[in-house]
């Protein structure tokens, strides 16, 4: 089991006026090789369990284990350094630097893990031919098209083979031709054995075949209907 | 291990590199104005460093012992007799009467230094002749022949001529026939300074046969000359003994003095751009923020976030040491420090046309950095911290 | 004396340090009053992050200490030109009692910055942090440290008087009979050289042992005898092998051989003898936090490596110790 939440609950700011309980109670198993979509409407509280899932911050109270992994009472640079090897993170909007170069984004994080300038060029490359866009590696991220952008976002996440792949709202500002190729994407990233959590509630994507489970987060609980 | 912290730092400082450059309009202007800072202490350091230098140099050719007679606080000539009276001092090398004295020349408003002096007498005497640019010094039989330094030949004007008079006191005039010039390199020393054998200064100045201004005191052993100073001192009462050492301390004292007055002034500048420094590391734009949340979501640490900023920091103090440095230098060297010129001509030691030498040695550069780099440093840590403390999920949602 | 670059800067680097040496006081303070492990409240949240603030302002501390260190001996050998008498930094030093313990307390400050950073090293390497309390207990005695520094130095520069008449080293140091005072009289050259060649063998042997099989009581005694190689080097350097730097006899001084004039020899002398003494006498002290939760593998690796990094660096000092000596023995005087 990669991904094994059982009753984990968030609170923000505990203890202070301004206290939130965003999550409650979530179990939550998903197995290797399987894709699961959390589906919610905004302020649902799946943004904060994709950020448990991504050992972003640990969870109030419960047990989160990834990758066999206990995440909750672990200092942040624990969780960090777990992170790195284990979650590969794809944002809405994707979040690409765009003053870099598109081969500068996609090894960002393999620069505070020592990899050598050569062995970066080696693996970005690998994965620039994957996604067709190896023109594009010395382009600077801003001058690219919406969909070569969503690739590199791809690979970034990719870069480190990382096992876990995480998605935030990935298709909320793509059109329909371009959510549909992130699908396909996602679908043979599957096939490949990743393990995949997409938090979206874009029809495009959680009625796709290769969806294998979506959980319906509503106030901060599993919706089961 | 060791291998992977090294290509780390590199990877980090590759970043920050071009995190520098992508913030150009921003990082530059925090380079201009820490290397003018730089720029601004380090010219002085030099300019007091290269005078401090000229001072050792000019105080080389003193006698280690001078002695001049005081009286009502003031000094005054005295007959050579006293000289029989170090007689029994063991240890003295040798003692030559001097007259020291300035003439002012009303014709052209310009103060000449006069010295009197047998200077075949002086051990090293035959030396002097080749501080010269030309010709030689005048002997003691060689009455009415000088030796003059640079700026007063441009002074007298004399064209083609080599002779020249002044006035004694009763006004009547003394003619001179110049015999030679001193050299630039000991402009310093010798820039206004004229020299005539003892009778023709006795003459210039009316000053009675037999009685002379300063006696020079010329040691054997120069670990002995505070030993005979004293002895000296309680030979002679009425006589006033200085020594190379006092006088090179003295100096000493005065340069450090002068160039620790002037780095407090520079202070003030240090402690404004401090404070800029500070400013500009700690003002973090939106676009900034969200760089430092995607980085730590993507897998930097804290401290890697803080490394950046390290080096960061290391890039533009370095850049703007070698800036700030090469430009005091050329400054001082080039254009003997005439943005300084004001406030240290006023402190009558820089004459205009001095050629100044710094020399800097590694101990001096880290006064600098210590002066600079140091509170540079300091100021940008805290907003540093700041900005990569910024949390990971500020990167999320949205 | 304060109206001098030299003094000027030291006062400002001082005045600097004590900022971030009370910043990071503060954090300690609150590390120590508010640590929680494993709560997940804004507070402790805040506390983690304070974590790295602590530890790179030590590490600054240590950066900026060790350009302090320097300049403070370059700044007496500055100030011997206007004390009459003093001729070199150790005459400046002397010239009132508050230099020489100024100058300890500032290498002793070297130490404590680095075992500090040591300790933070180790305590990161957990996912317990288990040196918490440890670290900033440690990290509170480093204020008193700093004030004591900074009062020793300030009363040293205030007390230079520029017409004070001092000894330099010549006489301080030297065999000469004499009015100066001896301050390394008592020891012959031949027994002190004796003792360091020993010493030098013996850490050797208890290195490449430890090296081979790990012994607490070993590591104990190799730690023990880097404090004892320690002050012997200082003093072998000061009576015996600067003199052979200078090629001067009766010149014993440890400052004058960090001059260009000596082609900064001295720095890479000190340059190895403190990191290696530091390498040798931590890698016991890292064994003390061995039994805290999850240290022990961090802890061993730390040890091993330490022991390899202080011989190597012993192998280094004591070629460039002898360097100048055997040049000497081998080409004579003039050489």
């Amino acid at each position: 089991m990669l991904i094994e939440l059982s009753e984990v609950s968030k609170i923000y700011n505990q203890g202070h006026p301004n206290e939130v309980r965003a999550l409650t109670d979530i179990d939550l198993r998903v197995e290797q090789g399987s894709m699961v979509c959390l589906k919610g409407p905004s302020g649902s509280g799946k943004s904060t369990l994709l950020a448990i899932i991504g050992c972003i911050f640990p969870p109030t109270s419960g047990r989160a284990a990834i990758a066999e992994k206990q995440m909750t009472r672990l200092p942040d640079r624990f969780l960090t350094l777990h992170r790195r090897e284990t979650i590969g993170f794809i944002f809405q909007r994707f979040n690409i630097l765009p003053e870099l170069t598109v081969l500068d984004n996609i090894t960002l994080p393999l620069l505070p893990l020592g990899v050598s300038p050569k062995e970066r060029k080696l693996r970005a490359h690998a994965l620039l031919e994957r996604f067709g866009i190896t023109h594009r590696a010395q382009f600077p991220a801003g001058q690219i098209s919406g969909g070569e952008l969503q690739r590199v976002a791809i690979a970034r996440a990719l870069i480190n083979n990382q096992p876990i792949l995480l998605a935030d709202e990935p298709t909320a500002h793509l059109d329909t031709v371009l959510s549909r190729e992130f699908m396909v994407i996602m679908q043979q990233l599957k096939e490949a054995g990743k393990t995949i959590v997409i938090a979206s509630h874009d029809p495009l994507v959680f009625e796709h075949p290769a969806i294998d489970r979506i959980v319906t987060i509503k106030d901060g609980r599993i919706h089961v209907p | 291990m060791a291998q992977y912290n090294i290509e780390k730092q590199l990877n980090i400082l590759d970043y920050a590199l071009s995190s520098l450059w992508r913030r150009r309009m921003k990082s530059l202007s925090v380079l201009l104005v820490f290397a003018a800072v730089i720029f601004l202490l380090a010219s002085f350091q030099m300019v007091t460093q290269a005078l401090s230098d000229k001072a050792k140099q000019v105080l080389a050719y003193t006698p280690e012992i001078t002695l001049q007679k005081m009286s009502a606080g003031r000094q005054e000539t005295f007959p050579l007799t006293y000289k029989d009276q170090l007689d029994g001092i063991f240890g003295i090398r040798r003692v030559v009467p001097r007259i020291w004295g300035y003439y002012f020349d009303e014709v052209r408003l310009a103060n000449y230094t006069v010295m009197g002096m047998d200077t075949a007498e002086m051990p090293e005497g035959d030396r002097l002749d080749s501080a010269l640019a030309s010709g030689k010094m005048p002997s003691h039989e060689e009455s009415g022949r000088v030796v003059i330094g640079h700026s007063i030949k441009k002074g007298l004007d004399l064209g083609g001529r080599s002779t020249f008079s002044l006035f004694r006191p009763d006004l009547s005039l003394k003619p001179f026939e110049i015999s030679g010039e001193f050299s630039q390199n000991t402009d310093i020393l010798t820039n206004d300074l004229m020299v005539m054998t003892l009778d023709d200064a006795r003459d210039l100045f009316a000053i009675p046969a037999g009685q002379v201004t300063d006696l020079c005191v010329y040691v054997a052993n120069p670990k002995e000359i505070d030993t005979i100073a004293r002895k000296i001192s309680d030979a002679l009462p009425a006589v006033r003994v200085l020594t190379r050492p006092q006088i090179q301390k003295t100096y000493q004292v005065v340069f450090g003095w002068r160039s620790g007055f002037g780095s407090i002034c520079l202070l003030a500048a240090l402690a404004a751009f401090v404070i800029l420094a500070w400013d500009k590391a700690s003002g973090l734009s939106p676009e900034e923020r969200r760089e430092i949340a995607i980085l730590k979501v993507l897998g930097w640490e804290t401290s890697d976030l803080l490394a950046v900023r390290f080096w960061e920091s290391v890039i533009v103090s370095g850049l703007a040491c070698i800036l700030g440095m090469t430009a005091a230098y050329i400054h001082v060297v080039y254009f003997s420090a005439s943005l300084f010129r004001p406030v240290l001509m006023g402190w009558s030691v820089l004459r205009p046309e001095l050629h100044l030498l710094p020399s800097m040695a590694a101990g001096d550069i880290l006064l600098i950095l210590a002066f600079t780099v140091i509170p540079y440093l300091a100021a940008t840590v805290i907003p540093a911290w700041r900005s990569a403390t910024v949390p990971a999920d500020s990167a999320l949602g949205g | 004396m304060f109206l001098n670059p030299w003094s000027l800067a030291l006062t400002l680097c001082s005045f600097v340090v004590l900022i971030l040496g009370a910043v990071a006081g503060k954090t300690a303070v609150r590390v120590l009053r508010f640590w929680e492990p494993g709560s997940d409240s804004n507070r402790q949240i805040r506390l983690e992050n304070e974590i790295w603030l602590s530890s790179t302002l030590v590490a600054y501390g240590l950066g900026f200490q060790i350009i302090t260190l320097i300049l403070f001996v370059l700044a007496a050998d500055q100030f011997c030109q206007v004390i009459v008498g003093a001729m070199c930094a150790t005459g400046a030093l002397l010239a009132n009692p508050y230099g020489m313990p100024a100058l300890l307390v500032k290498l002793f400050g070297v130490f404590f910055y680095g075992f500090w950073i040591l300790l933070h090293q180790l305590d990161i390497r957990s996912e317990q942090y288990p040196l918490v309390r440890i670290k900033y207990l440690a990290l509170l005695l480093l204020l008193p440290l700093l004030v004591l520094d900074v009062t020793l130095q300030t009363l040293y520069i205030a007390g230079i008087k520029p017409d004070i008449i001092t000894s330099c080293c010549a006489v301080v140091f030297g065999d000469s009979t004499g009015g100066g005072s001896n301050l390394l009289s008592g020891y012959s050259q031949q027994e002190l050289l004796l003792a360091f060649i020993i010493s030098i063998i013996a850490l050797v042997i208890l290195g490449r042992g430890l090296l081979q099989r790990w012994q607490p009581w070993l590591a104990g005694l190799y730690a023990a005898g880097w404090l004892w190689f320690f002050p012997l080097s200082l003093v072998v350097i000061t009576t015996v092998i600067s003199s052979y730097v200078y090629a001067m006899p009766y010149h014993k001084c440890p400052f004058c051989i960090l001059k260009p004039e000596y082609h900064y020899f001295g720095f890479a002398l000190f340059g190895t003898l403190i990191p290696a003494t530091f390498f040798g006498a931590s890698a016991a002290l890292a064994g003390l936090v061995r039994g805290k939760g999850g240290l022990a593998g961090v802890v061993d690796r730390y040890q091993k490596l330490a022991v390899r990094l202080s011989l190597v660096l012993l192998v280094i000092f004591s070629g460039l110790s002898f360097y100048h000596y055997l040049k000497y023995l081998i080409i004579g005087g003039e050489g």
